[in-house]
């Protein structure tokens, strides 16, 4: 077709997918840390190593009660066996009374 | 279950995209103040008690807004502009569609004759691509190859390259980490003649069409579907600009009964694609000498020069995913096997010449990097049946080890000016962007669209 401008014109089409998934709300959050475990998921990478025990220190401080599963009970989440430790997971936190979790780490 | 996610200050912007793309636009992250490399451990203890440990918390108690209405999108098919070229592409630019190139305006009519290249129809699914969870189709392969200036013709190759795209194997959603590692596709079969694939010198650089376009679609399609874009999802530091197809050049193979990249990779005699993602690398020069005693010292040599922070992926991270390439030029290939050197032979020699230093092994995993937790010697990793023996056979430092774990672990391909005697030596980003092969399928109606194209 031509234009106004006497340039010729194109109707062209949407170059993206369409989505696979549909955007969902997060898990409700828990009222306190208190008498809750709390699982650490870790990437080996950036000083997780030094991070998660440092966490662990101070929120126990504020939460006497917490608990915590360490990152080495579920293997890291980044590398060849990703993609197995990501399909074990769900079952993993269930089996171990999991009521939240903190990963790391996105350096 | 509600998560609070680490995340290092410069990474915000790339932890929000993604999680958009997956799905959980609301996922709350905690911030690492700077960056942890270069943090002593006081100043991280300091950082993480300061300001982690309560981001961390309200992220796990504190209520998320909810996801407002979901973004209505175009379909598949529905024209999101008319307009001149200037216009078109200055939409798509500005959409963030386009690598900022001039492209070739993706018209219905255009699609549609890419389609009748595609082995598959419009509507088939490749797979869904991470981050951004999209759906990979033959629809929008052809419509990323219009844009990318590729002919219909080469509608299989770029069908098949999506293909190896998806495959879990290969860890698409990495394409965003910080290395910048940019993805060489190796192209073996008769579709390298027939479509008039570059083969010979200037065999990685652009200026002929095929090899060209279809390395530009890669990219695009990176953008467009799997949703790879700057500041946002992609977090390449400096990043590298998309290579040009590798075509091997077979009748050399086959001359000197060498197996091709695809033949390695376990698919034989068939058009294919090995889509692999490479950090880095550099030409090595005036390779001198007519045995493989006085020429592959200095190949090993240059190989073992190219490879540093690399090493990760022998010992660490996807352990044994380390997979470098040699690229030799033909004549350099045709030499080593007048001398008796098949193609494993080749490989057991540069395994044993490919060596460094123990301690500078250990260096580069866990001392100038910290990419290996727990900063391993390789003993260590030898004792406790991770890496083979051949790490370890003493405790000396200076004792040479390997840089890759199995001597299948290097890649070799044949291709260059087949009278120049140049190499290339490409260092590998191992398991994020693992090579990976997919046959080329054609259609059915090959050969004669084949002739009708040509007759154009």
């Amino acid at each position: 077709m031509i234009g106004p401008d006497g340039r010729e014109t194109y109707r062209v089409v949407w170059p993206r997918g369409a989505k696979a998934v549909q955007a969902t709300d997060v898990a409700p959050r828990l009222s306190t840390l208190d008498g809750k475990t709390i699982g650490q998921l870790w990437d080996d990478l950036f000083r997780g190593d030094e991070i998660f025990p440092i966490l662990e220190e101070e929120i126990a401080r504020r939460f006497p009660g917490v608990r915590f599963v360490r990152y080495d009970t579920f293997g890291s989440t980044h590398g060849r066996d990703e993609q197995r430790v990501l399909a074990e997971l769900p079952g993993k936190l269930r089996e171990l009374k999991v009521d939240a979790v903190i990963s790391g780490m996105a350096c | 279950m509600p998560s609070a996610s680490l995340v290092c200050e410069g990474f915000r912007s790339q932890a929000a995209t993604t999680a958009t793309g997956l799905g959980l636009p609301g996922l709350p992250t905690a911030l690492v103040p700077g960056h942890v490399d270069v943090q002593s451990a006081d100043e991280l203890r300091q950082n993480v008690a300061a300001v982690t440990v309560d981001a961390v918390i309200r992220n796990l108690t504190e209520a998320v807004a909810e996801v407002g209405n979901a973004v209505v999108e175009p379909a598949p098919s529905d024209i999101v502009i008319e307009g001149n070229l200037d216009e078109v592409n200055r939409f798509f630019y500005e959409n963030d569609w386009s690598d900022g190139l001039p492209i070739v305006p993706p018209t219905p009519e255009r699609v549609g004759e890419f389609l009748r290249w595609s082995p598959l129809p419009a509507e088939t699914e490749l797979g869904v691509l991470l981050p951004d969870q999209r759906r990979a189709t033959v629809w929008n392969v052809a419509v990323n190859g219009v844009m990318a200036g590729c002919r219909p013709e080469y509608m299989p190759i770029l069908v098949a390259l999506i293909e190896a795209m998806a495959d879990p194997r290969y860890g698409v959603e990495h394409s965003g980490n910080t290395p910048g590692a940019e993805t060489l596709i190796i192209l073996n079969g008769p579709l390298i003649k027939e479509l008039g694939f570059n083969y010979e010198q200037g065999a990685l650089r652009d200026g002929i069409q095929a090899n060209t376009t279809i390395g530009r679609f890669w990219r695009l399609y990176l953008r467009n579907v799997a949703g790879f874009l700057h500041h946002r999802t992609d977090k390449g530091t400096f990043g590298n600009t998309w290579r040009v197809v590798l075509a091997e050049n077979e009748e050399v193979l086959r001359r000197i009964g060498w197996t091709t990249i695809a033949e390695d990779q376990g698919v034989a005699g068939a058009n294919a694609v090995t889509i692999s993602r490479y950090t880095g690398g550099g030409v090595i020069v005036s390779v001198f000498g007519n045995t493989p005693d006085r020429m592959l010292p200095y190949l090993a040599d240059s190989v073992v020069r190219k490879v540093g922070w690399e090493l990760m992926f022998t010992v660490g991270m996807g352990v044994g995913s380390q997979k470098p390439l040699l690229l030799l030029s033909p004549i350099l290939a045709e030499t080593l096997a007048k001398a008796g050197l098949d193609k494993a032979a080749l490989k057991h020699r540069l395994f044993e010449l490919c060596r460094i230093p123990a301690g500078q092994f250990e260096r580069y995993i866990g001392d100038w990097t910290n990419l290996v937790p727990g900063r391993p010697t390789l003993s260590s990793l030898v004792k406790a049946g991770v890496i083979p023996e051949v790490f370890a056979e003493s405790d000396d430092p200076e004792r040479l080890v390997p840089i890759v774990c199995r001597a299948e672990d290097l890649m070799v391909a044949v291709s260059g000016d087949p009278l120049r005697t140049n190499a290339y030596a490409f260092a590998h980003n191992g398991i994020l962007g693992f090579p990976t092969t997919r046959p080329v399928r054609l259609p059915a109606e090959w050969s004669r669209l084949l002739r009708e194209a040509r007759g154009r």
